[in-house]
């Protein structure tokens, strides 16, 4: 039997006041044209501010704290350590990985459940660039915990009390892949590169890079790309929607030159990281 | 005799590092026998502890506080509820603990920690009997409407001493705290737009005066461990896994005892080392106090 | 679980990098695929398809819902897929759930297209019966019964065949309710309304092994990728999903390859599939 879209059958006792004059579309999309603004003003072909740190939990092996625009997202490392006790011996190392939520992470409060789909499409994008033969025997746990998911406040629909679906940005899988990376690079777990993701959406004929919440429920497509920039190779790629063969390759051309110059921001981190530990 | 006679010999060729993790015991009690910690702080002393207002944005009230490098962040979201027939004036308000895979190489996805559902049991209970809530402040329409407070309390980072670490965390959400401004809409209570807070439209709001909570008695506490006749001030969770009496007291910020924890462990405790440890939670308090101050203040000024 | 000795992983990447395969294929050449539809009757459509060993059932149930606050003008799919253990020991309770997972998210990625509605194999408004208050429900299931390899590419034609033996009773909504109640329905035991098929993609797996992919991998084949793609494709030739299934990391220009041979090779699936699937539908008219 399939698992039916969880409508919430059971009422909420309680629901969060919505602003009933809001529209529910915004203005932001207006057929083909070319000419409106994106929520937060940026351009079509801007990324978002992306920051980056390391060490933000003493308790792991490695650590990173990502902020892009409103998503913020905290990637541990734990291990190499003993795998599970059911796992059979391997020859070479296992990857274990984790995506949740926090409650407060979308507008209206949430379960701050695990998020299966997107640990696992973590796991893929990281798998092609882990050594994992350095780590024998052992599993390297990457744990993501995303505290504030894309989008800005308050954008919502106009009864909350019948949202069936949770609408957790895919915008914020890019930030959690490649914080993760750094969190690796922090753990001293041997990579061939770091992994830089970026997403774009397309609505009518236009490529946005980087979408938050508000573009990405009226997007005619997406593309994610997770790609290790100075191998120039791609580790995750996902589509969805209709693409041209033209279309596709200028949406992916367009992402693996911001991965680019992503891993040059990730990378700075790690050097800066690293020059302050020397002193 | 074997294993303590060993270490003794043992140590003067071992490297530190190695009789550390060997003879974790004899590695703090020579330090406790020079009246110093491993890192540095006297017995009596806690972490250097630190509190930003207004961490998460999609929140009505949020705080991230740090003891050391335990860190806490805690979050409040207000939603609109019908209240109960017993106390139609009064609203309510759910606290949430969560440890996250993230915080501690102990807890893992889909096993949650045993250490999180005893926090939370502690929170709510502190919360709750300190008075610090008026629930009746929280009403919005006598018998209809009422607010219902999440708080959620992640640990970010687990580093010992996570009660007051959480309780912390919690007390600065609530002062940070901005409730919406409300109307009443048939029958049901929907969020002023944003231009017409100014001008006086036809929706009045409900809740025009009431736009903050008057805190009452605010609840700060310290944990301390007891171990021979030394006490030790906010543990790291190194300390509390080496030595297990644990003591947590709860004043508020008028001195007054609102609890006091001793789960068990192997130290029984005399009633002056209890009443030691409510004199230097009382030295504990005032510290936390002025660190609240300044973070509220400082969150003015932006 | 695969245990392939050294001599035989040898033989197996030699082969395809010899354009012969161990069962006699080419590198782009399927084996032969065998759909037979309406094979469960209680389901609104099904269909089940065979590709060598691997076996699989799709099913198509129908039920009346109501639309999502955020798209009030489309009907709502589920997809999921089960393992059966009798596919393989390991499936066995919990054993298949990632598998299960990977497939239903990847099926989904392939065939719903973007949050718009652009590019998707089945086309959500026309599942509204009124707008905002009542539309089908689909709920398309997937039971994997044995499993020799390219299990996703034998989902997604299963799919395709068993919406095309779809049919969805007609509606007749009563007299306008007042606005803020459900209107009352009356759903019609006769009429059936076929469902548009044109638009469903098929799904490609190319599989990489050593420096050349192939399609229609098998069991043992997979077991030595390096990396693997889904890409699905419609009739016109455009992409309408892609996935990567994980493995090493591929260079874009090999992505770009990757594209049009699938278009190619998808060109051929959807023929022979389309000419299967009317075979089969007549089989069962006339049964």
């Amino acid at each position: 039997m399939a698992a039916k879209p969880s409508t919430t059958t059971t009422a909420k006792a309680t629901y969060s006041p919505i602003d009933p004059t809001r529209k529910t579309r915004p203005p932001i999309f207006s057929g083909s044209d070319v000419d409106w603004l994106r929520p937060d003003s940026r351009g079509f072909h801007q990324c978002r501010p992306a920051f980056f740190r390391t060490g933000a939990v003493n308790s792991a092996s490695g650590s990173a704290y990502a902020e892009f625009g409103n998503t913020k997202v905290i990637v541990s490392v734990f291990g190499p350590r003993e795998s599970k006790k059911a796992m059979m011996y391997s020859n070479i190392g296992r990857l274990n990985c984790n995506v949740s939520y926090t409650t407060f992470a979308t507008p209206i409060r949430g379960q701050g459940s695990d998020h299966k789909d997107f640990s696992s499409m973590l796991h893929k994008a990281l798998e092609g660039a882990i050594i994992l033969e350095t780590f024998p025997k052992t599993t390297v746990d990457v744990f993501a915990l995303v505290l504030e998911s894309g989008g800005s406040i308050r954008f919502l629909v106009k009864q909350v009390d019948e949202l069936d679906t949770l609408w957790f940005a895919v915008g914020d899988l890019p930030v959690v892949i490649s914080c993760a990376s750094v969190a690796l690079a922090d753990a001293g777990i041997m990579m061939y590169d770091l992994v830089a993701s970026v997403s774009v959406s397309c609505l009518g004929k236009n490529l946005l890079i980087d979408p938050v919440l508000e573009e990405e429920s009226y997007q005619d497509g997406s593309l994610m790309i997770a790609c290790m920039p100075s191998r120039y190779e791609v580790t995750q790629l996902t589509v969805t929607g209709e693409w041209s063969t033209p279309h596709f390759n200028e949406a992916m051309q367009l992402c693996l030159d911001a991965s680019a110059k992503l891993g040059k921001i990730m990378r700075s981190c790690l050097k800066e990281a690293a020059s302050d530990e020397q002193e | 005799m074997g294993l303590p006679n060993a270490s003794e010999d043992l140590s003067s060729e071992m490297e530190v590092d190695a009789f550390r993790r060997l003879f974790p015991l004899r590695y703090f009690e020579r330090h406790l026998a020079e009246s110093i910690r491993p890192d540095a702080r006297s017995l009596s002393r806690a972490r250097n502890t630190t509190i930003s207002m207004g961490a998460v944005a999609s929140a009505d009230g949020s705080a991230l506080a740090k003891i050391g490098s335990t860190t806490m962040l805690a979050a409040i979201k207000m939603e609109v509820m019908t209240p109960s027939l017993e106390s139609p004036d009064e609203g309510c308000v759910s606290i949430d603990f969560h440890m996250p895979p993230i915080c501690s190489p102990l807890v893992r996805p889909g096993r949650p920690a045993e250490a999180a559902p005893v926090v939370a049991k502690q929170l709510s209970d502190t919360i709750s009997s300190s008075g610090m809530i008026n629930l009746k402040e929280l009403s919005l329409v006598g018998g209809k409407a009422a607010w219902m407070v999440y708080l959620d309390i992640y640990c970010l980072d687990a580093d010992g001493a996570l009660f007051d670490a959480a309780l912390l965390s919690a007390v600065a959400a609530f002062s940070n705290l901005q409730i919406p401004t409300v109307s009443l809409d048939d029958g049901k209570i929907v969020m002023l737009p944003e231009e017409q807070k100014e001008e006086n439209s036809e929706k009045e709001p409900v809740n025009k005066e009431k736009r903050k909570l008057t805190l009452g008695g605010i609840p700060f506490s310290l944990t301390c461990i007891l171990h021979k006749n030394y006490i030790l001030a906010d543990p790291t969770s190194e300390e509390e896994s080496i030595m297990e009496t644990l003591v947590t007291v709860v004043l508020d910020s008028s001195n007054q005892l609102v609890s006091l924890y001793k789960p068990g462990g192997a130290v029984l405790a005399y009633t002056s080392a209890v009443q030691d440890c409510i004199a230097l939670t009382r030295q504990r308090v005032k510290e936390l106090h002025q660190i609240l101050e300044e973070a509220i203040s400082g969150m003015e000024i932006d | 679980m695969v245990g392939l000795s050294e001599g035989e992983q040898e033989f197996i990447k030699g082969g395809i990098a010899q354009d012969l395969r161990s069962d006699g294929r080419k590198r782009y050449t399927y084996r032969p695929i065998y759909v037979e539809t309406g094979v469960i009757p209680q389901a609104n459509g099904s269909a089940r398809v065979r590709m060598g060993s691997t076996d699989v059932i799709a099913s198509v149930k129908a039920e009346l819902g109501r639309p999502s606050a955020m798209q009030p003008d489309k009907g709502k799919v589920a997809i999921f897929v089960d393992c059966s253990p009798t596919a393989e020991p390991t499936f066995e309770g919990r054993g298949g759930e990632e598998l299960s997972a990977e497939l239903s998210s990847a099926l989904q990625h392939c065939l719903l297209g973007g949050k718009s509605g652009a590019g998707a194999g089945i086309d959500l408004s026309s599942l509204v019966v009124v707008e905002g208050k009542v539309c089908w429900d689909l709920y398309i299931d997937g039971l994997v019964i044995s499993s020799d390899g390219n299990l996703l590419d034998a989902l997604g034609a299963a799919i395709k065949a068993a919406l095309s033996n779809t049919g969805i009773p007609s509606v007749h909504v009563a007299a306008e309710a007042a606005s803020d109640e459900q209107p009352e329905v009356d759903i019609s035991d006769e009429e059936f309304l076929q469902f548009d098929t044109s638009g469903v993609p098929v799904i490609t797996t190319l599989t990489k092994v050593g420096k050349h992919y192939i399609v229609d991998a098998t069991l043992e084949e997979e077991s030595q990728m390096s990396s693997a793609v889904s890409i699905s494709i419609n009739r016109q030739g455009h992409i309408c999903g892609m996935i990567k299934r994980g493995g090493v990391g591929l260079d874009p220009s090999v992505i770009l390859d990757m594209i049009s041979v699938a278009n190619f090779v998808s060109r051929q699936l959807m023929d022979k599939l389309d000419s299967e699937i009317a075979a089969a539908d007549a089989d069962e008219d006339e049964s």
